[in-house]
């Protein structure tokens, strides 16, 4: 949900070797059914949760972690090796 | 008859506005609805660089890694 510019200048910051990608209007954190709604005092507030995905070259899902799960990446990392093997044993 | 007429229509739309609010409220809480084996949604996000980056470009050629980092830019 941040802004590319905030994003440009985080990536700077931590010096990061991925893309960043900003989704401002929330279709795709909606499509994934990762943005929660949140009422307090009759006002909802909206928040993307932590989530990592794995989508292989088909498009298809191959994992989903969320929540405090989803901090450590490691768990989805190994999928994405393990994906890359058995693509390449092909 | 009129007074008959006009109770008969507040009887029907009340079960429709129950239906409504019923399907508002699913919308306000959001269930993580994709599941392992499901296809991914396409979507099309703008990248730090300004540079529109679809999820379907890499179809066929990489695997993708998504991980949705909230709040990231702050100092929390």
């Amino acid at each position: 949900m941040d802004s590319p510019a905030a994003n440009a200048a985080f990536a700077k910051q931590i010096n990061v070797k991925f893309t960043l990608l900003s989704d401002m209007n929330k279709k795709m954190l909606t499509s994934y059914g990762i943005l929660k709604g949140h009422d307090v005092q009759g006002d909802t507030y909206e928040w993307a949760q932590r989530a990592n995905i794995v989508i292989d070259k088909n498009g298809i899902v191959q994992h989903i972690e969320e929540g405090d799960s989803a901090v450590n990446p490691n768990n989805a990392l190994s999928v994405c090796t393990d994906l890359h093997k058995k693509q390449s044993a092909k | 008859m009129k007074r008959a007429l006009a109770a008969a229509l507040v009887l029907t739309a009340l079960p429709v506005a129950t239906l409504f609010s019923a399907s508002a409220q699913k919308e306000e809480v959001a269930k993580v609805s994709l599941k392992v084996g499901d296809p991914a949604p396409d979507f099309t996000l703008l990248s730090d660089q300004w540079k529109t980056v679809k999820l379907s470009d890499f179809k066929g050629k990489k695997n993708v890694f998504l991980a949705v980092y909230v709040l990231a830019f702050t100092g929390g």
